[in-house]
């Protein structure tokens, strides 16, 4: 039971005659109900993946293949100019940045009307208000707001109000792009709760959630996707992934950060050697074999399978050569 | 209060700018070489007359301007007749009264700037909104084409329009208020034929206008288009409109400044557009006023000018605040 699954997700950035690989044959589920956390490094594709799935990429971004299956329809992510009808009612985008997000010259209850006018047309304002502040009284925000410019209101407040609107229209999917990344400990544990009561309260059915912060996602998610060099190395559950990763680079991105869990205080950080690959040039094998301490001969030459087990899957031939010699016995 | 504060601090600096414009309003024809009432005798004379007649009609004239006081006193006499807005007799159209010679042009001028400057300004700016929200073939095209409106110098514009649209494929008349044998009176056609005089000049500075704008709300708009506040309204799906509209109303705040900025070009410029075509307005007024020495006229003319330019300033002034509710706020001192 998924509430939405992509497929076949290939992207690219063109500049001038060089195309930079960001998302190379991606799948992914949400499952209703739950969050996904996705997490990786810089430059690993996750925003990327963020802008195409709530329907509004980049202007220099070419989506080569990939379908999105959500709430019983296909939709074509190469076809972006049919994404328009679909975009905030669907899919709805939880930006990076809250502070930046809202217009400054517009009062919170007009741009709530645009956005509801922007999915029905015949809206009235004062049945525009009355929805949002309806959805504000539950993020505890006053009625006020409506009225209010977003330099009238605090760092923490504008956070909840862009959470709001971009709940409104009662979105399936709600893509939360580095949406803690700018915040300090405590904003991020009200979102993390702001969030996780969204999904509880049926106001969003799913969430997928974008973010370089392991330890966050520790806490947030229901389920973990690891992605590095625009490709989903690794998936499952967030508490079977940070208690025991499958795929090397998902181990040496766990070991590198601190996840508050017994056991952590005498744990040595090490970084992951090497760097990430160039992305300009496609890549035949898999893209952590350089980096690799366990790599293989094949694993530079040819692509890793990917591998289901129970509630998990990785793509690594070590599991993979592991599986079939265990099938084989 | 702090409102009120802050507008009589800006009325005293406009005070102090307005009188340093008007002492300099003064000084500066008087320091044309050449004397008025030389050009006036030559002109209504022609050498026909003895020359102690001559000599007497100078001495005439120049008791009857006050040309014969000192500068100083000159001065004086200015500023008290100014203050009581009397601008006294023209030299050159002896006896006639200045303010009525202005009378006579200004709604001319007013009917010609207050449109290309209203609608050239809001045209300008949506276009370079669009543009930079569009980008690619548009985008470029835009800005070719208002780099080339704003980068010729008014009167060029005015003389290709002038030979394009009248002289090379006569649409319109070359020049003047109306047409000869025709006079000013409140008859259709009249209108008539008031507009089709009206239409050039009014078009080279429309176009002028609109390309100065655009050009600059461009280069505002490049920013806004990726802010962040863009991004999030497009992952709603709003109509491209709203988005231009968002994106307006945030990058023309610094463009009402440019206005205020550009108000006394723009005033100096539509004046030569209005010599090319020789339209009866102020700008041909002052031309001719230069060309005879006419302290009177040249001083009301500027006088004028500068009034409108310091008023439009101050509108701006508070305008702006009303635009941008974060300056509002920082004037209540809310920030």
């Amino acid at each position: 039971m998924t509430l939405a699954s992509i497929t076949n997700l290939s992207a690219h950035y063109t500049a001038g005659d060089q195309r930079f690989h960001a998302l190379d044959d991606v799948a992914l589920d949400v499952r209703p109900g739950q969050v996904l956390g996705v997490v990786g490094e810089s430059g690993c594709g996750k925003s990327t993946m963020a802008s195409v799935l709530s329907l509004n990429p980049g202007p220099s971004l070419r989506v080569t293949s990939g379908t999105l299956a959500i709430g019983g329809r296909d939709v074509d992510l190469t076809d972006t100019a049919s994404h328009r009808a679909l975009r905030g009612g669907t899919v709805a985008l939880l930006p990076q940045g809250a502070l930046n997000a809202l217009n400054p010259t517009r009062r919170v209850g007009a741009m709530a009307h645009d956005i509801l006018a922007a999915g029905d047309r015949r809206i009235t304002r004062a049945e525009s208000l009355r929805r949002t502040a309806a959805r504000l009284e539950a993020l505890e925000l006053p009625p006020r707001v409506l009225r209010a410019y977003p330099h009238q209101l605090s760092g923490g407040m504008r956070q909840r109000v862009v959470t709001a609107l971009a709940t409104l229209r009662n979105p399936r999917l709600l893509v939360a792009d580095e949406p803690s990344s700018a915040l300090d400990v405590s904003s991020q544990r009200l979102l993390v709760d702001l969030l996780r009561r969204l999904v509880a309260d049926g106001l969003v059915e799913g969430i997928v959630f974008i973010t370089h912060d392991v330890a966050l996602l520790s806490e947030l998610a229901d389920r973990i996707a690891v992605m590095y060099a625009g490709r989903v190395v690794e998936e499952a559950p967030a508490k079977d992934l940070v208690a025991a990763p499958r795929h090397p680079y998902a181990q040496a991105l766990l070991a590198s950060v601190l996840v508050p869990e017994p056991g952590t205080r005498g744990h040595r950080v090490t970084g992951i050697p090497g760097a990430p690959p160039d992305l300009r040039a496609p890549i035949p094998g898999c893209p952590f074999a350089p980096r690799c301490a366990h790599a293989l001969d094949r694993c530079a030459d040819e692509r890793p399978p990917r591998l289901v087990i129970g509630e998990r899957d990785d793509s690594c031939w070590r599991s993979a050569e592991a599986e079939e010699a265990a099938h084989v016995r | 209060m702090a409102l009120l504060r802050h507008i009589l601090s800006k009325l005293g600096w406009y005070a102090a700018a307005f009188a340093a414009a008007l002492a300099l309003n003064f000084f500066l024809p008087r320091l044309l070489p050449g004397n008025p009432v030389d050009t006036l005798i030559g002109q209504a004379l022609r050498g026909h007359a003895s020359s102690e007649t001559k000599q007497r009609v100078y001495e005439t004239y120049v008791a009857e301007f006050g040309l014969d006081q000192g500068l100083w006193s000159q001065f004086l006499t200015y500023i008290g007749k100014t203050l009581q807005g009397d601008f006294g007799t023209s030299f050159s159209r002896y006896p006639a009264e200045v303010a009525t010679m202005i009378g006579d042009a200004l709604p001319w001028t007013i009917a010609l700037q207050l449109p290309a400057v209203l609608l050239g300004w809001i045209i300008g700016n949506l276009v370079g909104a669009v543009a930079a929200y569009r980008r690619g073939g548009f985008d470029r095209s835009v800005y070719l084409s208002s780099l080339f409106l704003t980068a010729a110098p008014y009167y060029c514009l005015a003389v290709l329009l002038l030979y394009g649209l009248a002289v090379a494929l006569p649409l319109f008349p070359t020049g003047g208020g109306w047409s000869f044998g025709n006079s000013p009176e409140w008859s259709a056609m009249f209108a008539v034929d008031a507009v089709s005089h009206w239409f050039l000049p009014f078009l080279s500075l429309l176009l002028v206008f609109i390309g100065g704008q655009a050009i600059g709300m461009r280069s505002m708009a490049v920013y806004e288009v990726d802010a962040d506040y863009v991004r999030f309204a497009e992952s709603f799906g709003l109509p491209d409109r709203k988005i231009v509209g968002y994106i307006f109303r945030n990058g023309m705040l610094p463009q009402i400044t440019g206005l205020a900025l550009a108000i006394g070009t723009l005033v100096g410029g539509a004046l030569l557009t209005e010599i090319v075509f020789s339209y009866p307005g102020i700008g041909t007024l002052l031309y001719d006023a230069i060309l005879n020495k006419d302290y009177p006229v040249i001083q009301a003319v500027t006088l004028l000018v500068l009034i409108v330019v310091l008023v439009a300033n101050f509108l701006v002034d508070v305008l702006y605040g009303l635009i941008d509710p974060r300056i509002r706020a920082a004037e209540r001192g809310e920030r």
